[in-house]
């Protein structure tokens, strides 16, 4: 039987979805697990609980302040007057907390955008993340040099990825340094306590210290200066970033620190488990450095996790870095 | 002759072996060999490379000269006694004057070697001192690159291709009614001979000026001192394989054999075989105004060209024993100015495809190879144009012919190059989806910051995959 379209417009089979395939991948499996959002049920469960918690502690509240104005009014305005206060701080805070999750939430959605550009090749793309990249650091000393000659070149510059990586060169250069300068300074700080503190857990609880702080520094030094909740979203981040490209990076960079510490530890069991906290730290610090940059590192950018480990460990022994 | 070319393989052979030996304590030179017929725009890509490396603001997708890894860089007289320099001053002077012009075409060959310091990189860059790297870079007319598709030809294999190629061409059909008077068995006349030549290149001329790229033999139209010389004074007869000895056709024979020999082999051996970086600059727009027949000639004559270079990647051992191999081949298309950069991935795709067979057989030995959109001397600006209700995307610059400004659209290049290369390929006589314009800018004036080169397109990005890597 044939059936003629006269009138219809061409077929285009250039332009069709592909045949969809039954096999699923175990890869496509994991995705589509891994993407779901949380359950509903929990959801509710979580935000009732809340509701009703809130609801109980500010009864409890308002009966206690009422009870003691008709008891002792002079305690009672008291009470006002700092239940007042509390609640007004705790708007500060949560007023900060927003702000910096903002903050994260703006270079999240640079660093997408960032992404998409590089995968289409879009130079329009490229140019408005170049642009709110320059907003985010206006006002910074640091990057004053390299946003002047930003502005200078990025005419010229007709590739997207080109663009990119001038101002990842340029602007975030600077800043590149200075991060990894904190990385530095955390692996030295937890190799040597690794090293040369005897006490047991000191370099467990040392590393989780150290490795905290780093991570919100290097957020601060490109911009996201988070508070508590906008310090816990990092470091989810963080570990995230880590589980994800963990294995890559042991393959590609780790793999010769380790066994450098394993030469080391020949020579003594502490130091070569300092050389590989150390080295775990800085990692680790990379992973931040990755997480917080609005930019993606172009290839051959990333800072090695050896080239850290030796600049930080060399510190160790001398004072000069 | 056999035994002449048995001792010249000889002699390459040991003046490989002797460079691959004494390569590892010699200091690195990059051998660029610059590939273009004539007016794709070599001598002017030369220069501003020179100029923007010597002045490295304008590169920043150069990464040895973002990062400051080059320290400095020194126009040195050429290792070879015999050539001529490349007089990159005048050219140089002549694009940055007050009333600036392009180069005039090139006549004969010219050689320059670019030597830069760099500091090294690497985990042993604390025990190095700062390396030399030589660039060296050969210019000669672009005719005479259309002479090494000729090495693999025969005399009658050759003038079968050409006579049928100039069937379809204007001035064609001159030649022809001079071919009729003549019979290749007759005995050999110089006379007769000499006007053959003459028509054969005035037929060569008339095409060239049609906008055909096939025109050889390159000494043809551009004979330098070889004019008037028996070598020279050839022209294509139709296949006779029983002509007698002594006639006119085994003398053409001959002559081909010797044009060969004597012209193509040594311009091949001196300055292309020991190539290890190429680029093949292509002025895709300028065929693809002059007609679907002028495109088909284009992928034709490169496609000849190209097949005389040997690709693939030089390991240590390879060197020494086998010779130089081209490792990286950029297939560029040239005036990526006469376009907004909205249309430039169309025109990549459009060269990429032209040049499908090289690029597929050097992506097969092992070269890498990569096409791009370039302009070496940007003489435009973009602008968006209202015109009739829709933005325009326009280049704006200034007239080479009156000297005013202009904005300028090609024309809708089309996403699938095969829209393009399939009727060309077919034998169309015009495009069928719509006309593509050309217009001629003129370089602008130039104001040059301190430590600025010429401004450009793509140069930095075009010399990063070139070179960066030794860099």
């Amino acid at each position: 039987m044939v059936i003629d379209l006269d009138g219809r417009e061409a077929a285009a089979p250039g332009a069709a979805p592909p045949v969809p395939e039954v096999a699923e991948t175990a890869f496509q499996a994991a995705v589509a697990r891994g993407g779901r959002a949380p359950s509903r049920l929990g959801r509710w469960f979580w935000g009732l609980f809340a509701a009703l918690m809130s609801l109980v502690l500010g009864m409890a509240a308002w009966t206690w302040v009422t009870g003691l104005l008709t008891a002792v009014p002079v305690l009672g305005w008291l009470a006002v007057a700092l239940v007042t206060g509390l609640i007004v701080v705790l708007v500060a805070l949560a007023v900060r907390e927003a702000a910096a999750l903002a903050r994260l939430g703006r270079i999240d959605a640079i660093q997408e955008a960032a992404g998409r550009a590089l995968a289409d090749g879009d130079l329009a793309a490229a140019r408005a993340v170049v642009a709110r990249v320059e907003r985010l650091y206006a006002g910074r000393a640091e990057t004053g040099w390299g946003l002047a000659r930003l502005a200078e070149r990025q005419a010229e510059v007709l590739d997207a990825d080109g663009l990119l990586r001038l101002a990842g060169v340029e602007v975030l250069g600077p800043l590149d340094q200075l991060a990894a300068l904190e990385v530095e300074a955390a692996a030295r700080q937890v190799a040597a306590v690794t090293a040369f503190v005897p006490v047991a857990l000191a370099d467990v609880a040392t590393a989780l210290a150290a490795n905290l702080r780093m991570i919100r520094a290097i957020a601060e030094i490109y911009g996201g200066r988070g508070g508590t909740f906008g310090s816990v979203r990092l470091i989810r981040g963080v570990m995230g970033h880590l589980v994800a490209t963990g294995a890559v990076a042991v393959g590609d960079d780790l793999i010769s620190s380790v066994a450098g510490g394993g030469v080391l530890s020949k020579v003594s069991r502490r130091f070569g488990e300092g050389v590989i906290n150390g080295a775990l730290t800085a990692r680790v610090g990379v992973a931040a450095m990755e997480v917080c940059r609005p930019i993606p590192f172009g290839p051959g950018e990333r800072p090695s996790v050896t080239g850290m480990l030796k600049r930080a460990l060399t510190g160790v022994f001398t004072t000069e870095t | 002759m056999v035994i002449g070319a048995i001792a010249e393989g000889i002699a390459r052979g040991v003046e490989t072996v002797v460079d691959g030996v004494s390569a590892p304590f010699a200091e690195p030179a990059i051998r660029l060999g610059v590939t273009g017929l004539s007016r794709a725009g070599k001598t002017v890509f030369i220069t501003s490379l020179v100029a923007n490396l010597m002045n490295r603001g304008r590169m920043p997708q150069l990464r040895a000269a973002q990062t400051g890894a080059i320290r400095a860089a020194w126009l040195q007289p050429q290792p070879d006694d015999t050539v001529a320099r490349f007089d990159y001053e005048s050219h140089m002077a002549r694009l940055s004057a007050a009333e600036p012009s392009w180069p005039v075409g090139t006549r004969a060959v010219s050689e320059l070697r670019l030597s830069l310091k760099v500091a090294p990189r690497g985990w042993l860059s604390g025990l190095q001192g700062l390396r030399t790297v030589h660039l060296d870079i050969v210019d000669y007319p672009g005719e005479w690159l259309l002479d090494l598709g000729l090495l693999e030809k025969s005399y009658a294999g050759w003038s079968a291709d050409a006579l049928a190629r100039a069937a379809r061409r204007p001035g064609g059909d001159d030649y022809a009614g001079l071919m009729q008077g003549v019979d290749g068995r007759a005995p050999y006349e110089e006379t007769v001979a000499q006007g053959l030549a003459g028509g054969w290149a005035a037929a060569l001329g008339v095409a060239k000026a049609a906008g055909f790229s096939d025109c050889g033999p390159g000494r043809f139209l551009l004979p330098g001192d070889l004019a008037g010389s028996p070598v020279l004074t050839f022209a294509p007869l139709p296949p006779d394989e029983a002509a007698p000895r002594g006639s006119l056709w085994r003398e053409f024979a001959r002559r081909f054999e010797a044009y060969k020999r004597l012209v193509v082999k040594p311009f091949f051996r001196d300055h292309f075989a020991k190539v290890d970086r190429q680029v093949v600059l292509v002025d895709v727009l300028g065929a693809i105004h002059a007609g679907p027949r002028a495109v088909e000639d284009l992928r034709a004559a490169m496609a000849d060209i190209l097949a005389v270079f040997r690709p693939g990647r030089n390991a240590w051992l390879s060197r020494l024993l086998g010779g130089r191999r081209v490792e990286r081949i950029l297939f560029a298309a040239t005036k990526a100015d006469h376009l907004h950069h909205l249309q430039h991935a169309q025109l990549t795709a459009v060269t990429a495809a032209l040049l499908r067979e090289a690029k597929d057989r050097a992506d097969f030995a092992g070269a890498r190879t990569e096409a791009m959109s370039i302009a070496a001397l940007r003489a435009t600006v973009e602008e968006m144009v209202r015109h009739e209700g829709a933005d325009l995307p326009m280049v704006r610059g200034r007239r080479l012919d009156t000297g005013g400004q202009a904005a300028f659209w090609p024309g809708r290049l089309p996403e699938d190059p095969a829209h393009l290369l399939s009727p060309a390929r077919e034998g169309a006589e015009r495009w069928l989806d719509g006309d593509f314009a050309v217009m001629r800018f003129a370089p602008a004036r130039l104001t040059l910051k301190p430590g600025e080169g010429p401004p450009h397109i793509r140069l930095d990005r075009a010399a990063e995959f070139l070179i960066g890597d030794r860099l």
